[in-house]
């Protein structure tokens, strides 16, 4: 009873204070750039909890935009390893979910962040516009966050 | 014993007794905080001082000219446009006015007016996003989100007019995709004449007038004019250092409206914002000017494209772009170059980080150029047997290694 509260305690405050980090592997701007129209006064992210910076071993939810260019295929998991546990990724745009215009023959992209880290999120759209991902990363994180101690945490240090 | 000490932090070898500076190199990127966008910034440093830079690029290579042979123009134009997401706009005019320069005809005089109306809007957020930009290096996050929110309402007309936020898709051959109606216009005139106008003024005086930003960026960075000619500096870069060259001067709309390149004298970081304010304000004149002489007719015609060779350039947000490319009859292309303004604009850091007092003046610097490196990415170099990367983005070393297997 005491640990059912406990972990109830943990994800709530887990879900009211996500750290983001952005990361570009190689796409064209589009993305990052609506989604730092996320942090501006007109959709302001940070009055859901959401605080953005952009060093990987301090933050929550990994945002990835762009498809995988040839530098990033090993540069990627290198960096997911170094967020801490719990953490989830989202992949916003086109680019990020499948590779998008640039996977087609002649480009050296891989086929979207999936293939290389496990995504928990994904929000189409070349590029999707600033509502759309504040939605996805409203609705999806804070659930995510509450639920991780029941789902995927427990005893043996996962 | 302080007069004699060398410049910058010492440490004392203790095996020798011997008083050394402390030197090291500072890896900035290519994930960072500062930057938005994958690069590599080598820094070397002497105590504080910045002594050395390097740049490498080559993380965002998507290999976009090599997707475009064999495309129909109606598909390439959609590349075009994803080379870079800020400047979308000016890739795909750029690429359009190449392809209409080897076809039949001219293109609809409507047409072209409301292509460089969204040019003009298109620059005034590139410029703005710029300055947020640099300001956010500076850590002045106010100026920052303010720039940004007057960067919104900008958006906002550009998606009025053309139905999206960026990545348009607002050019076709022979003009462009959808007509405007005169209200649609008034209103985003309305918008710039009584938000941005009295913002952007507020932003150029405080950043001319405020002491702390001052500190941070008179004298910091400077670009002279040796360099421009050395590196090749283009846009608003050249145009701070007092070099007056703009290639909408020769594009057609422009001289009709009266257009003329707006310079500043000092080169360094905070004339290269000034300059930016500077012609935002310019631009919402050239847009009321268009508005006011925009021809009645057709905002789209047929052309049929006869095909050739073709360079084409632009006055893009961040300078000159330019397209080479080669278009078969009925619009296939067959090869495409593409030159794009941050190549050189980036280059020019190697030269003016080394001698600034501290690591943050340097990553300062490098904001103040407006870097846009998804725009670089050009080659890489593939060693077919292993199918491993040999060279990518490092334009000096690539040409050593040719020379040295041909010479």
């Amino acid at each position: 009873m005491v640990c059912c509260l406990l972990k109830k305690l943990k994800g709530l405050i887990r879900s009211r204070s996500i750290h983001v980090s952005v990361v570009n592997t190689g796409g064209c701007n589009g993305c990052d750039i609506e989604i730092l129209a996320c942090f501006t006064y007109r959709y302001d992210l940070e009055q859901y909890g959401i605080y953005y910076h952009n060093n990987p071993r301090k933050t929550d939810v990994l945002i990835v935009t762009g498809p995988v260019t040839e530098q990033w295929k090993d540069k990627l998991p290198k960096l997911y390893d170094k967020v801490p546990e719990p953490k989830a990724v989202v992949a916003v745009g086109s680019c990020a979910c499948s590779g998008g215009i640039f996977n087609q023959d002649g480009g050296r992209v891989g086929g979207g962040a999936a293939e290389f880290i496990p995504v928990d999120a994904e929000v189409p759209g070349c590029p999707p516009r600033p509502d759309e991902i504040v939605k996805a990363v409203v609705e999806v994180l804070p659930t995510f966050f509450r639920r991780w101690e029941f789902e995927r945490g427990g005893g043996d240090g996962r | 014993m302080a007069d004699k000490a060398p410049r910058g932090v010492t440490v004392i070898d203790l095996d020798t007794g011997e008083e050394k500076p402390i030197s090291h190199h500072v890896p900035v990127g290519p994930h960072h905080p500062i930057l938005k966008e994958p690069l590599r910034i080598k820094l070397a440093i002497r105590g504080e001082e910045v002594v050395d830079c390097k740049v490498e690029m080559g993380y965002c290579h998507r290999g976009i000219e090599k997707i475009m042979e064999g495309m129909p123009w109606q598909k390439a134009a959609f590349l075009a446009e994803r080379v870079c997401g800020i400047c979308s706009h000016a890739h795909n005019m750029c690429f359009i006015g190449a392809v209409e320069s080897v076809s039949e005809g001219e293109p609809a005089r409507r047409g072209l007016f409301l292509r460089y109306i969204v040019q003009e809007l298109d620059r005034i957020q590139s410029h703005l996003i710029a300055n947020a930009a640099y300001f956010y290096s500076i850590e002045h996050e106010t100026m920052f989100v303010w720039n940004m929110n007057t960067r919104e309402r900008v958006l906002d007309c550009i998606e009025k007019i053309t139905g999206n936020r960026i990545l348009t898709g607002w050019n076709v051959v022979g003009g462009v995709r959808l007509d405007v109606d005169e209200d649609t216009l008034n209103e985003v005139i309305e918008v710039l004449e009584e938000k941005v106008v009295p913002d952007v003024e507020t932003y150029r005086k405080i950043a001319s007038n405020d002491p702390f930003i001052k500190m941070r960026s008179r004298g910091v960075g400077v670009i002279t004019e040796d360099m421009i000619r050395r590196y090749r500096v283009v846009g608003p870069q050249a145009r701070a250092s007092g070099v007056a060259q703009d290639i909408r001067t020769i594009e057609p709309v422009y001289p009709e409206v009266g257009f003329r390149p707006i310079t500043r004298d000092h080169g360094d970081n905070l004339d290269r914002i000034l300059v930016r304010y500077d012609e935002v304000l310019q631009s919402v004149e050239l847009i009321e000017r268009m508005v006011e002489e925009l021809p009645r007719g057709d905002h789209r015609v047929e052309m049929k494209v006869e095909g050739g060779h073709v360079v084409n350039r632009t006055e893009a947000p961040r300078g000159e772009l330019v397209y080479d490319m080669e278009i078969s009859r009925g619009g296939v292309v067959k090869k495409a170059t593409i030159r794009t303004p941050s190549v050189p604009n980036i280059r020019v850091l190697e030269a003016i980080a080394p001698g600034a007092p501290s690591v943050a003046d340097a990553v300062a610097a490098y904001a103040s150029l407006d870097p846009c490196v998804a725009c670089n990415e050009r080659f890489i170099v593939i060693d077919r047997d292993k199918d491993e990367i040999v060279f990518s983005g490092k334009a000096r070393e690539v040409l050593r290694a040719c020379r040295s297997k041909t010479s």
